[in-house]
C-alpha cells in the first residue's frame, strides 16, 4: 500500500466526515437542549437531499422545463446553466432553499410532535420522534418516489460534476471532496461563532445549560429550542444535498445508516457539546475510510462501533464531553 | 376516578392473595378466550392466517415482557435488544443442529435452555463494561452492540452463521417437535364456525408461545414484588439514592440486564423453530425500535400493556394487509396497494399523536402512572392517596431500609 | 376485576367480534360467487408475492405488473370465457423480509380461492413461505430466485423460471475471461443470499479460467458510499470489476469508480439487468458496463416482441424492469396449469385439495413457448432453459454483447 492510498483514503474519510459532523450537529443541538435523541433528524437530512434534488431539476433540468406549462422556466433555467456566475447562484440557491425548507419543517416537528411532551417522561419524545421518523419515510415513499432517484438530470447529466479537480503525487481530488470539506468547515466555523459571540447563541448555551433557570433570566425558551430545531435540520439538510451530489442518489430509506453514524459521531465527541460533534464527525469519517480501506469494508460500521464503545468505557462523556455530576 | 382505577390495579397485581369468585370466574374467562381463538380462526374460512400472526405476535410480547424487565422496570433504554434475541435464535438453531439426531422431536424443548443461557450470557458480557453508562449513553452503546452482533452474523463470523444465506444450511432441515405431527393427523374436528379445525403446526405453536408468555408473566409479577424488583424502582427513581440506601447498583442493573436478554433469547430459539430459518435480516436495528415502541407504546412497566402494544405494532398492519390477500374482503387492486402503502405512514402518525394524548402508554403500570405526568396535581394528591392506600392495606413484606 | 383490566377484556372482545362479522360476511361472498356446478361464473386468485414498499421495490412492482398483464390476457381469451373461469390478482407486500414473507405465504394460503403463488423475488423470503405453501398444496412459481439450495430442500410445490447462481456466474466469468479479456478482476458482494452466491461463482469460474482475483470485498445492500472501496479497487489496478447485488448499489459503485478515473467495466447478474441501472449510474459511466441475465435476448424470440408490445398498451410509460418477463412465463406457467385442471376435473374442484395437488403436478409437467425462452422444468423444480445472455450498456441502453 503506497503513501498516496493513505492519503486517498483519509481524504474520502475527511468527506465523509464532513457529512457526519454537519448531521451531528442537529444531533448534539437539540441534545444539549432538550436531553432527548431527535430520532427523526435523519429524516430531515433525507428530506434536505430530496428538496434539493427538486430545486436542481426545476431550476437546471430541461426535461423539466419542457413539460406542458413548465415553459416559462426556460429563460430561468437559461441563467442558472450558463456556468459561473449561474452555476454559484444555482448552487446557493440549492443549499439555501434546501435548508430553509427543511428547517422550517424541523420546527414544525417540534412544535407539533415534540414541544406537547416536554414535560413527559423521557421516552415519550423518543417514540414520537420515531413515529414521525416513519411517518415522514412513508411520506415520501408514498408522495415523491419508492425508488432511488438519481442525483442528476433526466438525461443522465450531473449537476455538478465529480471529476477529478487536482492530482498532487498521484492523489486524486475530486470537485465534490473539495466543496463538501471547505462548506462544511465554512458552516461549522459560523454556527461556532454565532454560539459563542452572539447574544442568541449566548441564550442557547444558557439554555441548555439549564433552562428554568435561563428562562427566569428572561430568555425565551421556546424560541431557543425553535432555533436549535431550525439550525440542526437546516445544516442536515445541507448535509443531505451533498450527500445526493457526492454518492449519487437519494432513496426514502436513506438517512437511516447516516444517521445512526452522525449520532455516533456527536456522542463520540460528547454529546450536548458542539466542538464535539464536529470532532466526533471528522474522526468517525476517517476511522471508517481507513478501517474499509486498511481491514474490511463489511466490517467498517462494526470497527466505528468498538471505536464508540472504546471511547464511552474509557471517556463516559465522550471526547469533549465534561463528567456530568448525577443531578440528586 | 383515576385514583381508584390505579389503587385498584395496583392491589389487582398483587399475588398471593385469595382469588375471590369474581377473581376466579375473570381467569376461566381468560383460559376460555385462550382455547377458543385458534379454534375460531383456525376453522372460520380463510382467517387461518391470523393463528400465524398471534404466533408472532407471541413471539413480540415475550420480546417486549424482558426488555419491559429493562426499560420498565429497571428504566435502562436498551436499542439493541434484539441482539439477545439473535444469539438465542443462532444458538438454538447452531446447537439443535449439531444434536437434533439424537434429541430427535424433543430438540426444541431441550434447546430453550442453551438459547436462553446464550442470551442471558451475552447480556451480562455486554451488560459488564458498559452498565456503568449514564441513559442515553447507554442507549447508543447497546444500538452498536446491536449492529455488530448483525453485521457478525451477516459476514459468516467464525464460519457459524452462514451469512446472509441463514440457517439451517443448505439442504437441512430443522426438526419440528414430535408432538406436532401427531396432533395434526389426530386432532380435527367440525365446528360451529364454517370450517373443520385441523391442529396444524400454527395452532400448537400458538399454545407454546401462549405457554412461554405465561409462565414470563408470572415470574415477571413475582420479581415486581421481591426484593430485586422493588430495588429496581429505586435505582429507576433516583439512582444515587438507591445506592446511599445500600442497594448494589451494578449487580440490579445486571440482573435486570441478564434477566431480560435471557428472555429474548428464549424468544428467538422460538421463533427459530417456528420459521424454521433464520437470517441476518430479521434482527435489524429497526426491530429493536419496535420492541421498544411496543413497550413505551403499551405503557412501561405494564403487563397488558404489552401485550396490547404487540398486537398493534406487529398484529395490526398484518392483520389490515391479510384480510385483503387471504381474500376475506375483497378489495380491488387499488385499494389494497392502498392500504398496503399507507398502513406504515398512518402508524406513525399514530404513535406521535398516542405520545401527545398519552405519554405514559395505552395500559400504564400502576407504579409508572403516579410518576409519568409529577406535574399533574391530580396524581400527587392521587398518590398521596395511594400511600396511605398501600401502608394501610397491604401487610406484605414491604422493604423498608 | 379492575378497570383498567375491564378495558382491556373489552378492547379483545371488540376484536373477537370484529372479527366474527368479518367471517360472516365472507362466508356470504362465498356462497354467492361459489355455488353448485361447473356452469357457475368461478373466480379464482393468483397471488403475487413480491417487495412493494420495502427492499427492491422497482423489481417487485414489475413482478406484479408481469403477473397481471398474463393474466388479463388469459381473462380475455375464449379458452377461459367458455369454462366461466376469471382470474384475479392479489398481491402479498413480503417487504423483502422472510418473516412478513412467512405472513403473507400463510395469509395466501388462508385465500380459499388462491390456487397459486407467483414469487417471491428473494431467495430468504422463499425459504421460509416455501414450506407453508407445501402444507397448503399450493404451487409456488419464482421468477427471480436463483440461489441454488432452494430446489434441494425437497418441495414438491416449488419451481423457478430463472436458472440458478451456478449457471448464471461461470457463464459470466467465461465471458469477462474469454470474450473480454480481463486477466485481473475485483469481487465484490452485496452480503444478500442473492449476491454472495453469485459473486463466489463467478471468482470460482474466473480463476478457474485462469484469471487472477486481485480482491474480494463486501458491502451492504443499502450502501450509497462505495468511495473507500473505489480507492482500494483502484489501487487494485484491475481489468474488470464483478459486483453480485441488485441494480441500486451496483450502479452507484459503478458510477463512484468511473468518476474516479477507473476505466474497468463493472460486471454483474440479471438484478442489474434493468434500465433503472443505466439511469442510477449516469449513461457515461454505465457506458460499457456488463450483466447476465437469463434466457435469450428478448429480440430474438418472437414471443418476446409480443410481450414487449402489449406491456406498452397495458402499462404506459413503465419500463420493463428485470422479472417482468420472468414474471409473465411463471403467471401464464400457473394459469396453463389451472386451465387445465378445470377442463379436466371441472372449475368447481379447482380449489379442493386434490384440484389444487393437480395444478402442481400440471405445473411440473409445463411445456410451452414464453417470453424468455422454453419453459419447463426438471424434477427439482429447476428450469430446463439455462441459457445465460450477455448485456453490455451501449448507448444508454442494455443490448445484447457479442
Amino acid at each position: 500500500m503506497t503513501f498516496s492510498y493513505v492519503v486517498e483514503q483519509t481524504i474520502n474519510g475527511v468527506t465523509l466526515g464532513g457529512l457526519y459532523a454537519l448531521v451531528a450537529l442537529g444531533y448534539t443541538l437539540v441534545y444539549g437542549i432538550l436531553l432527548m435523541i431527535n430520532f427523526a433528524h435523519s429524516e430531515l437530512f433525507m428530506m434536505g437531499g430530496y428538496v434539493g434534488l427538486g430545486v436542481l431539476k426545476v431550476l437546471a433540468d430541461p426535461a423539466v422545463a419542457d413539460k406542458a406549462g413548465m415553459g416559462f422556466l426556460k429563460p430561468i433555467q437559461a441563467f442558472f446553466m450558463s456556468g459561473g456566475v449561474g452555476f454559484v447562484a444555482l448552487m446557493v440557491a440549492t443549499f439555501l432553499v434546501s435548508a430553509v425548507v427543511v428547517g422550517f419543517l424541523g420546527v414544525i416537528i417540534e412544535r407539533f410532535a415534540y414541544r406537547p411532551l416536554r414535560h413527559a417522561p423521557r421516552l415519550a419524545p423518543l417514540i414520537s420522534a420515531i413515529g414521525v421518523s416513519i411517518f415522514l419515510q412513508n411520506a415520501v415513499l408514498l408522495w415523491i418516489s419508492s425508488k432511488q432517484l438519481p442525483y442528476s438530470r433526466a438525461d443522465g447529466v450531473q449537476f455538478v460534476t465529480a471529476t477529478t479537480a487536482f492530482s498532487v503525487a498521484g492523489v486524486d481530488v475530486s470537485t465534490m471532496q473539495v466543496f463538501i470539506i471547505v462548506t462544511s468547515l465554512v458552516l461549522l466555523a459560523l454556527l461556532d461563532t454565532f454560539v459563542s459571540k452572539t447574544r442568541t447563541g449566548r441564550a442557547m448555551r444558557a439554555t441548555s445549560q439549564d433552562a428554568e433557570a435561563a428562562g427566569l433570566m428572561g430568555v425565551d425558551i421556546n424560541r431557543v429550542i425553535a432555533l436549535a430545531f431550525f439550525i440542526g435540520p437546516a445544516l442536515g439538510a445541507v448535509a443531505g444535498v451533498f450527500n445526493g451530489m457526492y454518492y449519487g442518489s437519494v432513496k426514502f430509506n436513506m438517512g437511516f445508516i447516516p444517521g445512526i453514524k452522525s449520532f455516533t459521531a456527536a456522542v463520540i465527541g460528547g454529546i450536548g457539546n458542539l466542538r464535539g460533534a464536529m470532532l466526533g464527525g471528522f474522526m468517525l469519517g476517517i476511522i471508517e475510510s481507513l478501517a474499509a480501506g486498511f481491514i474490511s469494508n463489511a466490517y467498517r460500521d462494526v470497527i466505528a462501533f468498538i471505536v464508540l464503545i472504546l471511547v464511552l468505557v474509557f471517556r463516559p462523556g465522550g471526547l469533549l464531553g465534561e463528567a456530568v455530576a448525577e443531578k440528586v | 376516578m383515576a385514583e381508584t382505577t390505579t389503587t385498584a390495579a395496583q392491589s389487582g397485581m398483587k399475588p398471593g392473595r385469595r382469588p375471590g369468585t369474581k377473581k376466579a370466574a375473570l381467569y376461566a374467562g381468560i383460559a376460555l378466550l385462550i382455547l377458543l381463538v385458534p379454534i375460531y380462526f383456525q376453522a372460520a374460512p380463510g382467517l387461518g392466517f391470523l393463528v400465524r400472526i398471534f404466533v408472532i405476535v407471541g413471539i413480540w410480547v415475550l420480546l417486549a415482557l424482558g426488555l419491559n424487565i429493562v426499560v420498565g422496570y429497571a428504566g435502562l433504554l436498551d436499542l439493541g435488544y434484539i441482539a439477545f434475541y439473535a444469539m438465542g435464535a443462532y444458538a438454538g438453531v447452531l446447537i439443535g443442529q449439531a444434536t437434533s439426531g439424537v434429541l430427535g422431536g424433543a430438540t426444541y424443548w431441550v434447546m430453550l435452555i442453551p438459547g436462553a443461557l446464550a442470551g442471558a450470557i451475552t447480556g451480562i458480557a455486554l451488560g459488564f463494561p458498559v452498565l456503568r453508562l449514564r441513559g442515553d449513553y447507554l442507549a447508543i452503546v447497546t444500538l452498536g452492540f446491536g449492529e455488530i452482533v448483525r453485521i457478525a452474523l451477516n459476514n459468516d463470523f467464525l464460519g457459524l452463521s452462514n451469512g446472509a444465506t441463514g440457517l439451517p444450511r443448505g439442504s437441512e432441515v430443522m426438526v419440528q417437535p414430535g408432538m406436532i405431527d401427531w396432533l395434526s393427523s389426530n386432532v380435527h374436528f367440525m365446528t360451529p364456525f364454517g370450517g373443520e379445525f385441523v391442529f396444524t403446526s400454527n395452532v400448537f405453536w400458538y399454545f407454546v408461545v401462549v405457554l412461554l408468555c405465561l409462565i414470563a408473566i408470572v415470574v415477571i409479577n413475582r420479581l415486581d414484588d421481591s426484593r430485586l424488583g422493588r430495588a429496581w424502582v429505586a435505582m429507576r427513581e433516583n439512582e444515587v439514592a438507591a445506592a446511599a440506601c445500600g442497594i448494589n447498583i451494578t449487580t440490579q442493573k445486571l440482573w435486570a440486564f441478564s434477566l431480560g436478554a435471557l428472555s429474548g433469547g428464549v424468544a428467538g430459539v422460538t421463533f427459530a423453530y417456528v420459521q424454521q430459518f433464520i437470517s441476518p435480516e430479521s434482527f435489524t436495528f429497526m426491530e429493536s425500535v419496535f420492541v421498544v415502541c411496543i413497550v413505551v407504546l403499551g405503557g412501561m412497566g405494564s403487563i397488558p400493556g404489552v401485550i396490547v402494544g404487540a398486537l398493534l405494532i406487529k398484529g395490526i398492519p398484518d392483520l389490515i394487509q391479510g384480510l385483503a390477500v387471504a381474500g376475506v374482503f375483497k378489495v380491488s387492486g387499488d385499494v389494497n396497494s392502498m392500504i398496503t402503502g399507507y398502513r406504515f405512514l398512518v402508524f406513525g402518525l399514530l404513535m406521535v399523536v398516542m405520545m401527545a394524548v398519552r405519554p405514559q402508554g395505552i395500559i400504564p403500570s400502576a407504579r409508572r402512572a403516579r410518576e409519568l405526568r409529577p406535574e399533574d396535581e391530580r396524581i400527587l394528591e392521587e398518590e398521596d392517596q395511594q400511600m396511605w392506600d398501600v401502608e394501610h392495606r397491604d401487610p406484605g413484606p414491604v422493604d423498608h431500609p | 376485576m379492575t378497570r383498567n383490566r375491564r378495558r382491556f377484556f373489552a378492547l379483545v372482545a371488540v376484536v373477537a367480534m370484529l372479527s366474527m362479522v368479518v367471517t360472516g360476511c365472507s362466508a356470504k361472498t362465498e356462497q354467492s360467487t361459489g355455488g353448485e356446478g361447473g356452469k357457475q361464473p368461478v373466480t379464482v386468485v393468483i397471488g403475487v408475492g413480491a417487495p412493494l414498499t420495502d427492499g427492491a421495490v422497482a423489481l417487485g412492482k414489475g413482478m406484479s405488473r408481469g403477473t397481471k398483464l398474463a393474466v388479463s390476457q388469459a381473462n380475455e381469451s375464449q379458452e377461459l370465457k367458455d369454462l366461466g373461469l376469471t382470474i384475479e390478482v392479489v398481491e402479498g407486500d413480503d417487504k423483502g423480509d422472510p418473516t412478513t414473507g412467512g405472513n403473507v405465504a400463510t395469509q395466501f394460503t388462508s385465500n380459499q380461492k388462491l390456487l397459486g403463488v407467483m414469487g417471491h423475488l428473494n431467495s430468504g423470503v422463499t425459504r421460509v413461505a416455501v414450506k407453508i405453501y407445501n402444507q397448503g398444496n399450493v404451487v409456488q412459481v419464482s421468477p427471480a430466485n436463483t440461489a441454488v439450495d432452494l430446489t434441494k430442500m425437497g418441495m414438491k410445490n416449488y419451481f423457478r423460471v430463472c436458472t440458478t447462481d451456478d449457471v448464471q456466474g461461470p457463464t459470466a466469468a467465461d465471458y469477462a475471461y474469454k470474450v473480454f479479456g480481463a486477466k485481473r478482476a475485483y469481487v465484490v458482494d452485496d452480503s444478500t443470499v442473492y449476491g454472495v452466491g453469485l459473486a463466489a461463482e463467478w471468482a470460482k469460474q474466473f480463476a478457474a479460467d485462469g484469471g487472477t482475483v486481485a480482491g474480494t470485498e463486501k458491502t451492504g445492500d443499502k450502501d450509497t458510499d462505495f468511495k473507500a472501496l473505489v480507492s482500494k479497487i483502484k489501487a487494485a489496478n484491475v481489468d474488470i470489476v464483478y459486483y453480485g447485488g441488485m441494480y441500486n448499489t451496483v450502479a452507484l459503485l459503478s458510477k463512484q469508480l468511473k468518476e474516479t478515473g477507473v476505466k474497468a467495466p463493472v460486471m454483474s447478474g440479471d438484478g442489474c439487468y434493468d434500465p433503472e441501472y443505466i439511469k442510477l449510474a449516469g449513461a457515461t459511466n454505465a457506458e460499457g458496463d456488463f450483466c447476465s441475465s437469463i434466457g435469450y435476448p428478448v429480440d430474438k424470440l418472437p414471443k418476446a416482441q409480443e410481450f414487449k408490445a402489449a406491456y406498452a398498451e397495458e402499462f404506459p410509460g413503465e419500463a420493463i424492469a428485470a422479472y417482468d418477463a420472468y414474471s409473465y412465463d411463471a403467471a401464464q406457467a400457473i394459469i396453463n396449469a389451472i386451465v387445465k385442471v378445470a377442463k379436466e376435473m371441472g372449475t368447481d374442484k379447482l380449489a379442493s385439495v386434490d384440484g389444487k395437488k393437480a395444478i402442481i403436478a400440471a405445473v411440473a409437467a409445463s411445456n410451452f413457448e414464453g417470453v424468455t425462452g422454453n419453459v419447463s422444468f426438471d424434477e427439482k423444480g429447476d428450469t430446463t432453459n439455462k441459457v445465460v445472455s450477455i448485456y453490455v450498456v451501449k448507448d444508454g441502453a442494455w443490448v445484447p454483447a457479442e
